[in-house]
């Protein structure tokens, strides 16, 4: 498996990501790091919580993230979930949240079987 | 409304006129009255002393006469009392020579011997006989034998006659004239005259027309009634006035004359005298005043009226410009919200057609969900009408925004070449979907960065170009079109001249008046099929004016439109980069002479010699002639479209010529990617984008300069940053390790900041000049971005002042204002893009 199957998996753009960081090993060193970040986990808490600002902020993060690695699905997910939160909770945040949670999962799933597959 | 105020108004004005002639009159009246009490007082003062001469005169006269007949019975010799006819005889004489009448004796018994003389008979014998008694000396009035009235002057003596009657006094009798003479009572000169009459009323002296018997009866006959009091009233009060012996004084009205009476007792006597003056001479004089005091009155009345009038007058006037200007007004606001309301109405039908296509098309997609061909047409249909929805929906929040005055310039570095080429590059596909010609020319640039608003003024291009594709028919050609030249505002500014010509449909004289109206589109058949707002030509002068330029259209229906937009913008610092080629001949083939001629002066000022020619026949020759002397240019630019022969066509037959040595470039407008191949193919060795910049000169030619130069190039922005050390505040760890890794390959030295407050702490305990700059991330915990840059440029430290670049995921306009509100100097947008940062950097270090 390589990176851009990775990519494809967890839908990003492999292109995009390797013309701004321009070698391959960044580009790895970054994907694996991803599971180390631990924005999802605030998120999932700061939601159970009900603290929205929190929720927000973590949100806001995961998208900074994935801008930086062209994750383009969990990307917009992020986005508009922290459109949603940027003024406090709104009806749809719940839902984008559990998106987010999907999404997340589906990229991890990839990188964790990139990480496998190169072992 | 406005009758109302007029009638209003007329009605006041009548109003307080006749309320001012009534006042005037009024005191006018008052004044008169109280002139004629004044007069009467004065004349009752007047008459009064008259009077009270006139009876000191009578008492004087009485006196003497009174006492020459006391003398007169005192002095009787003693030898003559008891001889009655020698008494009788000195008597006689002795009265006759004091020039009385007549003399009587008067007898006790109330009968009287005549002396000598008529002998005047009292006509009422009582009072005498009362004042007898008393040993009064008085006069009377008596009638002589002749029937005339006489006064008689009784002096009680008591006396025993020889004949041995008892004499109870002596009467002397003097005509009635000897007292109206010596009184002067009946001087024609006189302005008063005066009657002397008893207490019954009748005449003892009867003067001027008086020829009744008793002045009583005269009060009667001849006063009028004046001020209500009727003659019967009058001689009530002259009666009683009698009676009491008083003094009476009042004025009364004669043969339509105001006369004063006067009415006084007489001393000596049972008489009144009453005085009368008539108003005559004194009252004309009263009435004179009178009727000039009310002139006066009148005439500052009307003098008021006057003034008033014209006041009035005024304030009528302004209230008639205020009611037409307030009507203009109305009809302006009117106006205004029917436009509205119309464009509202076309915006609906506007944002409804694509809508329309939107659920339309999501129907169709739905209902073939299976059929990806099918749904991928769709979709592509949807994203179109939501971009034209999109669009519509921008201009109406930008018309908001400036009819609301939100909207703001900002001043940044702009380089005229991006701002072309982005331009260029989105019309591009545009026009070639309606197949339209496109060109762009820029002439005379001697200032490629100049400061302003970028994105407002690619508006403004972009609002023309679209404009001009839009009304440009299939086949049509538009032209693009940007001059420089000296501005009038000063050596630190540039004018720019932008142009945009079409061959479209062009516009009528009565639209194009309009045309910078807000929701204003032509109303006819030939523009109904377009869709927009109609507020794009609104906006762009909106942001021309702002600018402080102006904005000019000329156009002919059928033919095409012209617009012209002129601006002062400031130049901006030229960065010293010495752009030099080495010392070239070149060729230059372009079908627009202007363009070849500008290209030539930039192509000079970095250093090649050009020569240009129009089309590619005698671009051939001249190539031809050059190659026979082994003098080759050292670069061909050629036009794609050229008149006869074309671009390709021409490198072809240049390539026949020259072999592959000399370096062919096609300079083109369009999107060249379709054609690359055959020109390519052709001989073509390169391309470059109009328009042709100084810098797109230098840096389309610098490849074919040899390699070397090339890759030093690339490197030295990068060499410029190294060693240069970044504060970096970014609180996920693997945003700031790409961070790193990206900046760290430019040579920069990283530090890293976990949230604002480490941030803040970091640079406050650095030493003066560490950091060189701060990347700073908006959403942090603890404290966020905005709070550490106010608390940084708070600081007070000589370097707080340094740069801060905002980095984040959010790229509304309204944050990247914010972070300028708060004192950061740029903003980049994540993903972080190492060229976008390097050149903001670049900027401020």
């Amino acid at each position: 498996m390589t990176l851009q199957d990775c990519y494809t998996a967890l839908g990003g753009d492999y292109a995009d990501v390797s013309a701004r960081l321009r070698s391959d090993r960044l580009v790895r060193k970054f994907v694996l790091k991803f599971l180390e970040d631990k924005s999802c986990d605030l998120l999932r808490t700061s939601m159970a919580e009900k603290n929205y600002e929190e929720a927000f902020r973590a949100a806001h993060t995961i998208k900074g993230v994935c801008q930086n690695l062209s994750f383009t699905r969990l990307g917009e997910s992020s986005s508009r979930l922290s459109d949603a939160l940027r003024h406090g909770w709104t009806p749809e945040a719940d839902g984008l949240a559990q998106q987010v949670e999907a999404d997340y999962l589906v990229t991890a799933e990839a990188i964790r079987a990139y990480q496998e597959a190169e072992e | 409304m406005r009758n109302r105020i007029a009638h209003f108004l007329t009605a006041s004005l009548i109003t307080v006129s006749i309320f001012c002639v009534i006042v005037f009159a009024a005191l006018g009246l008052y004044l008169n009255k109280k002139n004629s009490a004044t007069i009467n007082q004065v004349g009752t003062i007047y008459m009064a002393s008259m009077n009270e001469r006139i009876s000191k005169h009578f008492e004087t006269m009485t006196d003497l006469r009174l006492a020459q007949i006391r003398t007169l019975a005192e002095t009787i010799p003693a030898a003559k009392r008891n001889d009655a006819a020698a008494l009788k005889t000195w008597l006689t004489e002795s009265a006759q020579a004091r020039g009385f009448d007549s003399l009587s004796y008067y007898y006790e018994d109330g009968s009287m011997e005549v002396l000598y003389g008529g002998g005047g008979q009292f006509l009422d014998s009582e009072p005498f006989a009362a004042s007898l008694k008393e040993g009064e000396d008085k006069v009377y009035v008596g009638r002589n034998p002749a029937g005339d009235l006489v006064v008689l002057m009784g002096v009680p003596f008591r006396m025993e006659l020889p004949n041995g009657r008892i004499c109870a006094a002596l009467v002397g009798e003097l005509p009635v004239s000897y007292i109206s003479d010596t009184l002067s009572l009946e001087d024609e000169d006189s302005l008063v005259y005066s009657f002397v009459i008893r207490k019954d009323g009748s005449f003892v002296i009867r003067s001027f027309d008086a020829f009744r018997n008793s002045y009583f009866e005269r009060v009667l006959a001849i006063y009028e009634e004046l001020d209500g009091k009727e003659p019967e009233d009058y001689l009530a009060e002259i009666k009683a006035a009698i009676a009491s012996g008083e003094d009476y004084s009042t004025i009364f009205r004669m043969y339509g004359d105001r006369r004063h009476l006067y009415c006084s007792s007489l001393p000596n006597s049972e008489w009144y005298l009453v005085t009368v003056m008539p108003y005559g001479v004194l009252n004309e004089a009263v009435e004179d005043m009178g009727v000039q005091s009310l002139a006066a009155a009148m005439c500052c009345c009307a003098a008021i009226l006057l003034v008033l009038l014209a006041v009035f007058l005024k304030y009528f006037r302004m209230n008639r410009e205020q009611m037409t200007e307030l009507e203009e007004a109305r009809r302006e606001a009117e106006e205004a919200s029917r436009s509205k309301s119309e464009f509202l109405s076309n915006m609906s039908h506007d944002i409804r057609t694509p809508m329309n296509a939107i659920v339309g098309m999501t129907a169709i997609a739905s209902a073939n969900i299976n059929d990806s061909q099918q749904v991928q047409n769709c979709l592509k249909k949807i994203t179109l009408s939501s971009k034209h929805l999109l669009g519509l929906i921008n201009d109406v929040l930008d018309m908001s925004k400036i009819e609301s005055g939100k909207m703001t310039l900002n001043t940044e570095l702009i380089s005229l070449r991006e701002i072309m080429d982005s331009i260029v590059s989105i019309v591009q596909p545009q026009v070639k979907a309606k197949n339209q010609r496109f060109n762009v020319f820029i002439y005379d640039i001697s200032s490629e960065n100049v400061r302003g608003d970028s994105v407002r003024l690619n508006q403004i291009m972009l609002n023309l170009l679209s404009n001009a594709i839009k009304f440009t028919p299939e086949g049509g050609s538009i032209e693009l079109a940007l001059h420089e030249e000296k501005s009038p505002k000063g050596d630190d500014r540039v004018r720019i001249r932008i142009r945009v010509k079409d061959t479209g449909i062009g516009m009528s004289e009565e639209f194009r008046k309009h045309i910078f109206e807000s929701f204003t589109r032509e109303d006819s058949k030939r523009v109904h099929k377009i869709e927009g707002t109609g507020l794009g030509m609104a906006i762009t002068k909106y942001i021309v004016d702002a600018m402080g330029g102006e904005i000019t259209v000329a156009s002919q229906q059928g033919k095409g439109t012209e617009f012209q937009v002129v601006l002062d913008l400031e130049r901006a610092e030229e960065r010293e980069e010495d752009m030099i080629l080495p010392d070239w001949t070149m060729l230059v083939v372009d079908d627009d002479q202007q363009l070849c001629e500008s290209t030539v002066a930039s192509l000079k000022s970095i250093g090649i010699r050009a020569e240009w020619t129009l089309d590619g026949e005698s671009a051939v020759k001249m190539v031809t002639q050059h190659h026979k002397i082994h003098n080759d240019y050292h670069v061909i630019l050629l036009d794609w479209k050229l008149p006869g022969m074309d671009g390709v066509k021409t490198a072809r037959e240049l390539r026949r010529q020259l072999g592959d040595d000399v370096p062919i470039l096609l300079m083109s407008a369009y999107d060249w990617s379709e054609i690359e191949e055959e020109a390519r193919d052709a001989g073509i060795s390169g391309f470059l984008a109009k328009p042709l910049f100084r810098s797109t000169l230098f840096y389309g030619l610098l490849p074919y300069t040899g390699g070397e130069e090339e890759t030093e190039r690339e490197k030295k922005p990068a060499a410029d940053l190294s060693g240069r050390r970044l504060l970096v505040a970014e609180d996920n760890e693997l945003n700031w390790e790409i961070s790193r890794e990206l900046l760290g390959s430019m040579g920069l030295e990283l530090e890293w900041a976990e949230n604002g407050q480490i941030c803040l702490d970091m640079f406050q305990q650095s030493p003066s000049g560490y950091y060189d700059a701060i990347l700073m991330d908006i959403r942090m915990p603890v404290m966020n971005g905005y709070e550490a840059a106010d608390a940084i440029r708070a600081l007070d430290r000589p370097d707080a002042g340094l740069p801060i670049v905002a980095m984040t995921a959010d790229a509304f306009s309204e944050d990247i204002q914010r972070c300028l509100e708060h004192g950061m100097n740029a903003h980049v947008a994540k993903p972080v893009d190492i060229k976008e940062l390097a050149a903001v950097l670049e900027r401020y270090l």
